[in-house]
């Protein structure tokens, strides 16, 4: 018999049969196995041999074509469950792909392009749009927080093809979408993201149910649909879409919108099961990174709380040891000052009844001038104590200028000083220790008379920003910059301030009050204080 | 003629009190503690003390608040070597406040000032 097919050669010559093409492997040509299991089975010159021979009176021929159905059947049957298997392992792969970065990431807004990304790409679940939206525990709301997606045709068609164009991967797609992409995605979104808010005990609306429920729901005719709020339907504008709860270990973290917007496919259940198996990963990676967020608050909070106590306890420290310094100093200033006017006061007494022809007069006279400057040594001394810790209140800076000057009245008047001062009365009050300032002023305007007389001094006062400037201006003093210097120089004599601390001693309580002190004498003669006292209440310096 | 208490632990300081304000025509009396404070009170009349805050184990302050409430006709003034405790809202029960000083000047205007604002007040009374 003549067979049509080449199922009875042992080996063929390429292009013999017309099922085995030239760029196939050559081990069919030799292998008549082979070639009859994969080619000969499916070739319709075998049907017709195996028809001819049953024709003809072969008895096996129908048995061999009721095999061949079979076998065909089972082939059929065998490429499903392979297909069925290649699409499994892709999805696997896929939410593996996913759980890495999402396990791997602690940044929430990084788990949040990731997550919707996933949702909406193409290789991902394939989604047009996706919302998300956050639980706020503190307020008690679930509140939009961000969204990915086209608006409308025409930005759709945009985006895919240039999805399309660069052939990204899922991660590269969420890296893109995070760093260029998630501030324009959130503003486009505003006004819907801004009307998502829904407080957690609103149990009738879909979306609180679909949270406590803690499974996905696949809303449909979500306009005529009595579950869902009109208004809800109305701002997400489809007719489906599904809401997926973000669970993590019973805790409500937030909640998915997912919808086909632009190309209204058929949201499957075989789309529901997949995502659950997905917001599962995406609950626990969200509230990772929330927690990460909160910790990371706390433990700047605590490293802040720690750097101020480490500050706090340095300034213990400091404040002890000057107030050792004070402790020492005030005592040992108030063990002399006791002697002092024992010995200042004798001689005075003494001074007062001894003849002025006495040559003995001059000898007092010394010992009462002596112990006159020492007490004024001492004054100083106890200032500086009193210094380290200045009492800072609001007061009237022409109420301390005019006090102050009151104070001098006499001094100014024995050396016919004229100190001008006309008060302003619109300046607001200045945070100060009053006692320290007067202080301050009269050691100023002292030390720039420096035992001269007939001097003309003005003082005024002026608004600047948030502060008051108190301006000591006397045009008769001259003085040169290294004059000037020695002047600011601790223990350097001057003819007023005995050991001359004074300046310096003003320099360092304003210093502590956060006051500067600004000297300058003129090239053409005379020397200008500048002092600038704040208005507002502030740490101490 | 006024008569005046000096209250000072220093046995030198209560000397020259005595001395330099008998000079100006006061009667005056010393005492080293409020013991003998008290027990001088007792004896007699005064029309002003004159009170250390730094006495010898016992404070000034108690002593300027005992006064003013069992002689609050009679007015005091502190004479300390603490400048500080002129901000203390105790010593501020006392009609005066003066630093120690050798010179005694400020001392003598202060009980002047305050006896002759004391006088007035008797007079309006």
């Amino acid at each position: 018999m003549d067979w049509e097919c080449c199922w009875n050669k042992e080996t063929l010559e390429p292009g013999e049969c017309p099922n085995i093409l030239a760029d196939e492997e050559g081990g069919l040509l030799s292998s008549k196995q082979r070639r009859i299991l994969e080619k000969c089975v499916d070739c319709a010159l075998f049907s017709r041999d195996v028809a001819r021979s049953s024709e003809r009176g072969n008895a096996l021929a129908p048995v061999l074509a009721l095999l061949n159905q079979e076998y065909q059947h089972q082939k059929t049957q065998i490429q499903s469950l392979v297909s069925f298997l290649d699409s499994k392992t892709l999805e696997i792969r896929f939410l593996h792909e996913l759980g890495s970065v999402l396990q791997s990431s602690m940044d929430l807004d990084e788990v949040l392009s990731v997550a919707l990304t996933a949702i909406t790409a193409g290789k991902g679940f394939g989604m047009n749009r996706a919302f998300l939206l956050l639980m706020d525990r503190e307020q008690g709301l679930l509140k939009g927080h961000l969204a990915i997606g086209p608006r409308n045709i025409e930005e759709a068609s945009q985006a895919w093809d240039e999805i399309a164009r660069n052939d990204l991967d899922l991660k590269s797609l969420a890296q893109n979408f995070r760093l260029s992409k998630i501030t324009s995605e959130r503003a486009k979104f505003r006004d819907v993201l801004d009307q998502l808010i829904i407080p957690v005990s609103n149990s009738n609306h879909i979306l609180i149910r679909a949270l406590d429920s803690r499974h996905p729901l696949l809303v449909e005719h979500a306009f005529r649909n009595p579950d869902v709020d009109p208004d809800f339907a109305r701002l997400l504008g489809v007719d489906t879409f599904l809401l997926m709860p973000l669970v993590s270990r019973n805790r409500r973290v937030g909640l998915i919108i997912a919808d086909n917007f632009i190309t209204h496919r058929e949201i499957t259940n075989e789309d529901l099961r997949l995502l659950e198996t997905f917001t599962f990963t995406v609950a626990f990676a969200v509230e990772r990174a929330a927690l990460y967020e909160r910790l990371q608050v706390e433990l700047n909070r605590v490293t802040e709380a720690h750097d101020k106590l480490k500050e706090q306890q340095e300034l213990i420290v400091r404040m002890e040891k000057m107030a050792l310094v004070g402790r020492i100093t005030s005592s040992i200033a108030h063990s002399i000052r006791n002697p002092l006017m024992i010995i200042g006061g004798f001689a005075r007494s003494i001074l007062r009844n001894t003849p002025s022809t006495d040559p003995k007069r001059d000898f007092i006279e010394s010992i009462v001038k002596e112990a006159r400057q020492l007490e004024s040594v001492l004054d100083d001394i106890l200032n500086y104590s009193d210094s380290l810790y200045p009492t800072r209140d609001f007061w009237d800076a022409n109420q301390l200028i005019e006090s102050t000057l009151r104070d001098m009245q006499p001094v100014l008047i024995e050396r016919d000083c004229q100190c001008s001062f006309v008060p302003n009365p619109g300046l607001p009050l200045v945070y100060i220790d009053f006692k320290q300032l007067s202080y301050c002023v009269k050691t100023l305007i002292m030390s720039d008379m420096d035992g001269r007389s007939g001097d003309r001094i003005s003082i005024e006062l002026k608004g600047c920003d948030d502060s008051v400037l108190i301006v000591i201006d006397n045009q008769d003093r001259n003085i040169s910059s290294e004059q000037l210097e020695e002047m600011l120089t601790p223990f350097s004599a001057t003819s007023e301030m005995g050991t001359g601390i004074g300046m310096a001693l003003c320099r360092t309580m304003l210093e502590k009050q956060g006051i500067t002190l600004d000297v300058k004498a003129r090239p053409q003669g005379g020397i200008l204080y500048t002092m600038k006292l704040s208005t507002r209440k502030e740490e101490q310096a | 003629m006024n008569r005046i208490l000096v209250v000072d632990d220093e046995a030198n300081i209560r000397i020259l009190y005595a001395e330099e304000l008998s000079e100006e025509g006061y009667e005056v009396a010393t005492a080293a503690n409020t013991a003998e404070a008290i027990e001088k009170l007792q004896e007699k009349d005064f029309d002003l003390a004159v009170l250390d805050i730094k006495l010898k184990n016992e404070s000034g302050i108690d002593l300027l608040q005992k006064l003013v409430k069992e002689r609050h006709d009679m007015p005091v003034v502190l004479c300390s070597a603490f400048s500080c405790y002129k901000d203390d809202f105790s010593a501020w029960l006392a009609d005066s406040y003066v630093v120690k000083s050798g010179d005694l000047t400020e001392l003598k205007q202060e009980i002047a000032r305050v006896l002759a604002k004391k006088a007035q007040r008797a007079k309006l009374a």
